[in-house]
């Protein structure tokens, strides 16, 4: 007979991570057996030391991180005495287990947990967000091998110096502009951290290491680090970029990304595609409901139309989501009126979209996503989408949203579409005509299926050779 | 009316009112402190009074005091559940509960209802859509000809008046609404389960109890 605690639906199991002011706990949703990770956070620590306003603030800043090598948080639990943050469970354990014993990963694999840390932390970055104190015990591998970044946000709970303390095993991954009292730029420290993690995961040592703490100081303060024999040449020249003690001349998250080395097997993860899935959902719920209709309804002239209930539900204006959402957060959206057939209609899209430089990818029958188009080795993470709805055999509705990005293409877009909109139809048409063919042609085209875009490999230059 | 302006401004929840908002809502204890947070923050954006007007619920929605929304405006009128014009906690609670993805169909569909029976006959009626779909297009700056509008509601109403008598009962909304489900889409706020991420600082004034159950259960 052992007592077991319950906070709200999950029961606390045994300690699975400690911190200073935390410990983090397996536990187990009673109401649907998912296991999570809860890190209890004292509260009267966190008064104590003043810490009120980071926590508040990091956990806001936590909701806004989707992505798949970030560790998500799904509630927070407050009693009398405890604060639980309850966050994704990551099963697989520590990177910090698997790189023990002065064991090194081999090339491949190393560098696959290393683009998935860029690529957590160019998202993280863009969204203003900075670890800070990265280090193995923060990157926890799932059950198939992929990488989590934990504890993002969550590093205001430790004191300043506490990052520099022996006990903590961190010296060895902070920046050297962090061994000063200043102010330091976040992206810049955490490029410094993913280099000694990347050499840690190739090399299965730390290149800065010293008992002595002084002496462990001054070889970050000077890079002053030795490649062990196995090294390449291009993991070397990118070491060398990412272990700059000058913030300023370091290499950026942008310029790893097109590192040589960095593009081998290199699979971006699009992380508006996680965005674009909640989306997606919703127009599938729509369409499914205006299929259903056509194979159920007696009257086939009306049936592919949206009601006005469909399209009432449509608007943002009866949207609550305002109440919780900030307003800069929120997406653009505008809504165009278009009096062509729905095929006329697209095609006036796609010609908008090539007149303002997107490249266009047909989601579905009636949804059209539009990018940037850039080199595909940079992972754009804006995107315009256009959706067109049928309201009547010449009138559509056309709700045009666009992600996170510039806001001028968005634009451009939309006054280019307008134009286009107001030219009169070039052949009218019958409905009765217009009717049959939109069907007919609906029938005819399979739904568009999302592919991954193909990255191509990076090729070494023959004959290239570092200086 | 005297009462009202000398009521003072709320403090946060005490336990117990907490727990009985918990208890007939699917929000948790810690949920319904979090929306205290918000409730707080927005009821006295205008004026410091602790109810929530509907001034202060547009400004909430739309961050912008000077637009005025016929859909704003219904739904202020069915959380004002007491109809004085304004809003407190508990009501506020109760009716946001129906925009939670654990509430049952059956009390959206009802809510629902009501929002579309602007005119409150008991009944969806054409002219009652016709008006809502204006104002919709208005607010969108989008144009449609009237006969667009008529068509779009002559099929809505082939299809959602099913005994053909111009209007819209419960039971004929009932059955339209779960052959388009697209219809409730908006009765849904996915927000509402991340509620205490997004107004954490509930944390820190929390009375919520841990509770330690005496089993053997093994993780």
């Amino acid at each position: 007979m052992g007592l077991v605690k319950k906070i709200g639906k999950y029961q606390l199991g045994r300690t699975i991570g400690e911190g200073t002011f935390s410990k983090v706990k397996l536990a187990v949703n009673g109401n649907n057996g998912q296991k999570v990770a809860i890190k209890v956070i004292d509260k009267h620590m966190v008064l104590e030391n003043n810490l009120k306003n980071q926590v508040k603030r990091e956990i806001r800043t936590m909701k806004l991180l989707h992505h798949p090598n970030i560790v998500r948080i799904h509630e927070v639990i407050g009693t009398k005495t405890k604060i639980y943050i309850v966050m994704e469970y990551v099963s697989g354990g520590q990177l910090l287990d698997k790189i023990s014993y002065g064991e090194k990963l081999n090339a491949c694999e190393a560098r696959k947990l290393f683009q998935q840390l860029i690529d957590a932390l160019k998202y993280c970055h863009n969204k203003g967000v900075y670890h800070r104190d990265l280090k193995p015990e923060n990157l926890l591998l799932d059950s198939k091998g992929n990488l989590k970044v934990s504890d993002f946000g969550l590093s205001a709970l430790q004191k300043h110096n506490d990052v520099l303390n022996t006990r903590c095993g961190s010296p060895g991954y902070v920046a050297p502009e962090l061994l000063l009292s200043k102010g330091y730029d976040g992206a810049a420290a955490d490029v410094w951290s993913c280099g000694v993690i990347l050499f840690e995961l190739l090399a299965g040592y730390l290149p800065f290491n010293d008992r002595n703490l002084m002496n462990l100081y001054g070889k970050i303060w000077k890079a002053e680090y030795r490649c062990p024999p196995w090294f390449t040449q291009n993991q070397k020249k990118l070491i060398a970029k990412i272990l700059e003690p000058r913030p300023v001349k370091r290499i950026t998250i942008p310029d790893i990304v097109e590192d040589e080395w960095f593009q081998t097997d290199y699979k971006p993860v699009f992380a508006s595609e996680f965005d674009q899935n909640i989306n997606l959902d919703d127009v599938d719920v729509a369409f499914n409901s205006i299929k259903e209709n056509i194979r159920e309804s007696t009257i086939p002239k009306s049936s592919s139309f949206i009601n006005a209930f469909q399209l009432i539900a449509m608007s943002q204006d009866l949207d609550l989501s305002g109440l919780f959402e900030e307003q800069d957060e929120k997406k653009q959206r505008t809504r165009l009126g278009s009096k062509h057939t729905i095929n006329e209609t697209i095609e006036k899209i796609e010609a908008a979209a090539t007149d303002v430089g997107l490249s266009i990818e047909k989601m579905n029958n009636f949804k059209i996503k539009m990018q940037p188009k850039q080199i595909m080795t940079r992972c754009s993470r804006s995107y315009l989408s256009a959706q067109v709805i049928e309201v009547a055999p010449t009138h559509c509705v056309i709700e045009i949203s666009k992600s996170t990005g510039d806001l001028r293409v968005y634009h451009k877009f939309c006054e280019s579409l307008s134009n286009l909109l107001k030219q009169k139809p070039d052949v009218p048409s019958q409905s009765q005509d217009s009717v049959d063919l939109c069907a007919a042609e609906r029938k005819k085209q399979d739904a568009g299926c999302y592919e991954e875009p193909k990255s191509e490999d990076s090729k070494p230059l023959p004959g290239y050779k570092s200086a | 009316m005297g009462c009202m302006n000398s009521k003072s401004v709320r403090k946060f929840p005490a336990r117990e009112d907490s727990l009985d908002l918990a208890a007939e809502t699917a929000f948790t204890v810690n949920e319904v402190e979090a929306l205290f947070v918000l409730f707080r923050s927005i009821s006295n954006s205008i004026v410091n009074d602790g109810l929530l007007s509907k001034e202060e619920f547009q400004l909430a929605i739309f961050k912008n005091k000077k637009k005025d929304n016929i859909f704003a405006n219904r739904i202020f009128d069915l959380f004002d559940v007491k109809k004085l014009g304004v809003v407190d906690f508990e009501d506020f609670v109760r009716s946001l509960n129906v925009f939670h993805p654990n509430a049952s169909l059956k009390d959206k569909i009802a809510f629902s209802f009501r929002l579309y029976d602007l005119h409150n006959t008991g009944f969806i009626e054409r002219p009652e859509v016709k008006e809502m779909l204006i104002a919709l297009l208005f607010e969108s700056d989008m144009k449609l000809a009237d006969d667009v509008i008529e068509t779009i509601l002559d099929k809505t109403f082939v299809e959602a008046d099913l005994k053909q008598d111009g209007k819209i009962d419960t039971e004929e909304w009932e059955t339209f609404v779960k052959r388009n489900p697209s219809v409730l889409k908006i009765m849904t706020l996915p927000y509402l389960r991340d509620i205490t991420i997004s107004f954490p600082s509930f944390i820190f004034n929390s009375t919520n109890v841990e509770r330690v159950d005496e089993t053997s259960t093994r993780l």
